[in-house]
């Protein structure tokens, strides 16, 4: 049980050059995969494309030997959830209201969520502990808060698979930790597969996950985290005044 | 607690919106006293023939038309505001105000009576609108942006045709009955566009207020609706179109009128907030007054009526800078 993704290319526009050259890998079940790499390396646009926010790639993308392409929007939504990095259009919008939406594709077209889903909401949002946040507006949250919201919205979609675009890329250190060991929490729990990116090799350590490294639209290297993630791989791709915690002059503060 | 308050507000309005209907059914040039009204309506006296006249043959179809034009309008703005993500945006916003200007205006410069106006005002309306979605899907680019861009070069491309029909038109009769027209008036109301109108409000309201929900969707943009299981450009070519027959249909008969597209969902989502489950009945109800009040307006204070568009500007600025002052929070520098 897996997602396969098969000579995967996708470019912007055919007077663009490819964002995605030839991706080739496969992502067990219940597990978590960080995408790491530089700007423009093709992380989110890789998360975007597994989302099937494209129509003209070329390649294949699979899930358990179903193609995701095959499957219809309502089909898709049912097994694939995606995290935005910033989520818009949201000012006014309260909180109890967007977690709704996650429900959406359960619904007929003419149909709102019922008591009972409603019910489901509160749960979810008493699970996370969001729960004082649900009268609020999206907009008077902070970073943290709504990344969580989202994240919790996309649960209640109920799908296999999350996807997250650089979930933790506006967070302060608390609120990062946070939302990765929410991440890690729900991998196990509730046997989800997780695909985020990062810009940050750490929390693929902290997560103790599968690593996918990136550069110029192509995987470098997959596999676990420990074993990916090392100086001579990372300066390949960020240069060479990557190095060691230890042989850093300062001490590094980072989270447990 | 907003739930509350929008509940409140919905019924208050609703009370006001029948008061203000039958106001307007006595209140004008020809002023007709509560005592009267009823007689008038309810029996047969032939003192009151001329009251039942007024009533019947000129004040329902006009107020209804204006009632279902305020609604079709405030709709049609907070349809695209919420689809396009700006708040700025209003009705005419893909051309078709300026379409149906120039179809009205053609109409009268060749000399056709007021019901082809309208005939030619509604096509050539709806016709425009397809050309800036033409446009827009030329451009093989889906973003909203595109299609409010393609939307501005249309309009403005209408808007210089409408000039050169102006300036064409040769007899100045002609050219004060197309700034008239251009100005909004419900002074050819008749019962026949009441049946024309009211079944295009009543079905696109309907149908509005069943996929009210997922409206709020659309609205989160195309990345957000379709991966929670939205087909967003269903949705708003659908909604676009549902707002293009409303704006349209009622130009068509009414003429142009400002503000009240921009204003009135404004106003619901400073009572409501950004659900247009509940946003949508406040439109109904928030802009049929409106427009109501604004028509009373436009009929009774001078021996000439006042074009709509003009008190509708009038009090829309003064309701938008209302609104500012009362938001002005949310609208600070990043």
């Amino acid at each position: 049980m897996s997602i396969n993704i098969k000579n995967l290319c996708f470019s912007y526009g055919r007077k663009f050059d490819p964002v995605l050259k030839n991706v080739n890998f496969s992502i067990s079940d219940n597990t978590i995969t960080v995408l790491l790499g530089l700007n423009g390396c093709g992380k989110t646009t890789l998360i975007k494309a597994i989302a099937g926010l494209f129509n003209n790639i070329t390649g294949e993308i699979s899930y358990n030997d179903t193609l995701l392409s095959s499957l219809s929007i309502r089909e898709r939504s049912k097994l694939v959830a995606y995290v935005p990095q910033k989520i818009s259009g949201i000012d006014d919008v309260k909180v109890e209201d967007y977690l709704t939406y996650g429900m959406v594709n359960s619904l007929k077209f003419y149909q709102t969520p019922s008591q009972s889903e409603k019910q489901k909401t509160i749960d979810m949002a008493n699970k996370f502990h969001i729960e004082h946040l649900i009268h609020k507006n999206m907009s008077e949250l902070s970073g943290g808060e709504r990344q969580i919201v989202s994240l919790v919205s996309s649960l209640l979609q109920n799908t296999k698979i999350i996807l997250l675009d650089e979930p933790t890329s506006a967070l302060d250190l608390k609120n990062q930790s946070l939302v990765l060991s929410i991440l890690k929490e729900i991998s196990k729990r509730e046997n989800k597969t997780i695909i985020l990116s990062s810009h940050n090799p750490n929390h693929a350590l902290f997560l103790e996950c599968n690593v996918a490294l990136m550069n110029e639209g192509k995987i470098l290297k997959f596999g676990p985290a420990n074993k990916i993630i090392n100086v001579e791989d990372l300066r390949c791709i960020y240069g060479d005044n990557v190095c060691l915690s230890k042989d850093l002059p300062y001490t590094e503060i980072s989270f447990v | 607690m907003k739930n509350k308050k929008t509940i409140i507000f919905l019924s208050a309005s609703l009370l006001l919106f029948v008061i203000v209907f039958f106001l307007a059914l006595m209140v004008g040039r020809y002023s007709i006293s509560i005592g009267n009204f009823f007689k008038a309506l309810f029996t047969n006296d032939p003192h009151f023939q001329t009251d039942r006249s007024v009533i019947i043959t000129l004040r329902i179809p006009r107020t209804i038309v204006a009632g279902l034009t305020g609604i079709a309008l405030s709709l049609s703005g907070l349809l695209y505001q919420e689809t396009f993500q700006n708040k700025l945006t209003s009705p005419d916003l893909l051309g078709v105000s300026n379409g149906a200007g120039v179809g009205a205006a053609l109409a009268i410069v060749i000399g056709l009576s007021s019901a082809f106006i309208s005939v030619l005002a509604f096509a050539v309306g709806i016709l425009t609108v397809m050309t800036t979605v033409l446009i827009a899907k030329f451009f093989r680019n889906g973003s909203s942006t595109i299609l409010l861009l393609s939307g501005i070069i249309v309009g403005g491309l209408m808007s210089s045709l409408l000039s050169l029909i102006k300036y064409f038109a040769g007899n100045e009769v002609k050219l004060a009955s197309i700034t008239y027209w251009l100005m909004g008036s419900f002074a050819n109301a008749k019962m026949e566009t009441v049946y024309i109108l009211l079944p295009i409000v009543a079905v696109s309201t309907i149908f509005l207020l069943s996929i009210s929900w997922r409206i709020n969707i659309v609205a989160l943009g195309r990345e957000e609706a379709q991966t929670k299981g939205i087909n967003y450009t269903l949705y708003r070519y659908l909604i676009i179109g549902i707002a293009t027959l409303l704006t349209a249909s009622t130009v068509a008969f009414s003429g142009t009128i400002s503000w009240i597209g921009l204003v009135i969902p404004h106003i619901v989502r400073l009572i409501a907030g950004r659900n247009t489950r509940k946003t949508i009945p406040l439109c109904i109800t928030f802009g049929g007054i409106f427009m109501i009040v604004v028509d009373i307006l436009s009929r009774t204070f001078t021996s000439e009526e006042i074009p709509l568009s003009a008190v509708t500007g009038l009090f829309g600025t003064i309701i938008f800078v209302i609104i500012l002052f009362l938001k002005r929070r949310d609208y600070h520098e990043h």
